[in-house]
């Protein structure tokens, strides 16, 4: 293990806890993530680990040294791409990244080579000799992303590092994040972007009100039992809510959406039911699927982080009507 | 010490480099502030003898290193803070102080030419000659660090980054009219003056005016008295600093 957090607890105003008995663990050489929604509890961990905030309770060795005695340490071996901006106004995207390679340790040489592979490869050219001051928020996340890769920590961790970023970069930057395996580094990756999670992290845990409330592989997380088939209708505008049949594990309903989840059994009436429920006019389409982690998390953290999920996002082994 | 060295450099380029869309217009706002300060305060009298002129611009560097320290420096480091840079900055490597240092290192190069210009302005505008003192490099660079320390005690140590840039307002209105530094302090109240016996900014403009003409002032007390404040302002910043939430 790299980075072990045991039974941490945080609170800025008495009684609040901001962090209630969270343990988990970063094994060498893997993306995790820390799933949850805005104001989960997230960020306070991070700040703990880089120490700019001290836990009330609980534990956190990286190495096997206890950083909260030894913060010095935790900045030495951990990068930080933040959620707040980086203070770069005055800079150049290459300045900056640079300059935190320097900062870092670094020699001049190979910060100067692997400054310029990243705005190349990320296609930040563009804007690598221009001042920040006019960069849009997506540019200077990635300038921020740039300055916490330049030279990785053995713990690389990524505060929403794709939030404003174009769809193609975005892709882009999951590549050199991929790539930080390959440097030796593990990456700690936080975000309420539950899609990308899926596709990017090798583990994760899902954190809700402070708790982690899951934990495992997506794989793991998406497998209980007799509800791995997602099954999700569109109501017809105006129509009401039908009456679910027994089969019917759990729903949610979003709006005009309901996601089912079913036994893989009962595929067969949930489709009858669906074709009998389209010919009464009540619903507009469905599509059956395997559950994505976006139900699992949907179930867990109790509420539809809605602006996360693409309107269109049919998953490709469905079946759309 | 050979990697906080290296850090400082770096951390100096950093700061350079940040300051730069506001640098000359910053200069151009210093030696504007240093040139009206000493034509203007002859408005304030019908008649200057040399001797006054002396006294009023060796005032001038206290005042322009203590508006640097313990205004500009806050108010910048405020918003700062409001905007969440310096949960960036301290995830660094980079040892707390060392960034302070940079950042203060610059601050004073950006006043140091409106310094200057003030005290040629004056002794021509008011024809008297200056009579500089090697000590005047550790005066400006102890008035310059007491300033700066001072100001971000205040700046990291305001519950609300707002409080600290209200604390300025008031700071620099006590410094302008209520301080001893363009007067002498027999001319306060009793009262005032026993505060001002203890505070560094009498013992500032001493520094300034025993290193810079041939004014009769006590430089061993100004030295201890702003050391003593620079020791200070030093401890509180660097517990502020590294203090974690």
């Amino acid at each position: 293990m790299v980075l072990e957090i045991d039974g941490l607890y945080k609170a800025y105003t008495k009684g609040i806890l901001v962090n209630d008995n969270i343990s988990l663990s970063l094994r060498q050489g893997e993306i995790f993530g820390l799933l949850g929604p805005n104001g989960a509890g997230k960020t306070t961990l991070v700040n703990q680990i880089i120490g700019l905030v001290k836990p009330d309770a609980g534990r956190i060795t990286l190495d096997g040294v206890d950083i909260i005695a030894k913060p010095g340490y935790a900045r030495q071996a951990c990068s930080l791409q933040a959620q707040t901006q980086v203070p770069i106004t005055g800079l150049t995207a290459r300045q900056a990244v640079e300059l935190v390679g320097r900062v870092r340790g670094g020699d001049a040489g190979s910060v100067r080579e692997r400054a310029s592979k990243l705005i190349d490869q990320l296609e930040m050219e563009e804007w690598a000799n221009k001042a920040a001051e006019s960069f849009s928020g997506g540019m200077r996340r990635l300038v921020a992303f740039c300055m916490a890769v330049v030279v990785p920590g053995r713990i690389v961790i990524l505060d929403e590092p794709t939030n404003d970023v174009d769809p193609l970069r975005r892709r882009l930057l999951w590549q050199q994040v991929r790539a930080l395996i390959g440097m030796g580094s593990t990456v700690l990756l936080v975000t309420h972007n539950v899609l990308e999670a899926e596709r990017a992290v090798d583990r994760l845990a899902i954190v809700n009100q402070g708790k982690v409330v899951g934990m495992g592989t997506p794989g793991s997380l998406k497998e209980n039992g007799d509800e791995n088939i997602r099954f999700e209708l569109v109501l017809e505008p105006r129509a009401e809510v039908p009456a679910i049949p027994e089969f019917i594990q759990s729903t949610v309903i979003t709006g005009r959406r309901l996601v089912n989840r079913l036994a893989e059994r009962e595929m067969a009436p949930a489709m009858q039911w669906a074709r009998s429920l389209k010919e009464e006019g009540v619903v507009e389409e469905f599509s059956i699927g395997p559950t994505t982690l976006e139900d699992v998390y949907v179930r867990m953290v109790g509420h539809a982080d809605t602006q996360e999920m693409p309107e269109n996002e049919v998953n490709n082994d469905s079946i759309a009507s | 010490m050979t990697q906080s060295l290296r850090s400082y450099v770096l951390m100096l380029k950093w700061q350079a480099l940040s300051k730069k869309p506001i640098l000359a217009l910053t200069l151009v706002v210093q030696v504007m502030i240093a040139a009206g300060f000493v034509f203007g305060l002859g408005f304030f009298y019908r008649e200057i003898t040399p001797d006054m002129a002396k006294f009023i611009t060796t005032g001038a560097p206290t005042i322009i290193l203590l508006t640097v320290g313990l205004v500009l420096v806050p108010q910048i480091v405020a918003m700062a803070r409001t905007e969440g840079t310096f949960d960036y900055i301290w995830s660094l490597p980079v040892p707390r102080m060392v960034y302070v240092a940079a950042d203060a290192t610059i601050w004073v190069l950006i006043a140091l030419p409106g310094l200057v210009l003030a005290l040629i302005i004056g002794a021509i505008r008011y024809n008297f000659g200056l009579e500089i003192s090697p000590l005047v490099v550790p005066a400006v660079l102890l008035i310059s660090a007491t300033g700066m320390f001072l100001g971000y005690s205040i700046a990291h140590g305001a519950p609300r980054p707002e409080m600290a840039n209200l604390a300025t307002q008031i700071i620099v209105f006590a410094i302008m009219l209520f301080s001893p530094v363009m007067y002498p302090i027999e001319q306060l109240p009793d009262w005032m003056a026993a505060i001002h016996r203890v505070l560094p900014v009498k013992y500032m403009a001493d520094l300034s005016r025993g290193t810079l003409t041939d004014m009769d002032v006590n430089l061993g007390l100004a030295f201890g008295v702003v050391g003593a404040w620079c020791l200070v302002g030093f401890i509180m910043t660097y517990a502020l600093v590294r203090r974690r939430r």
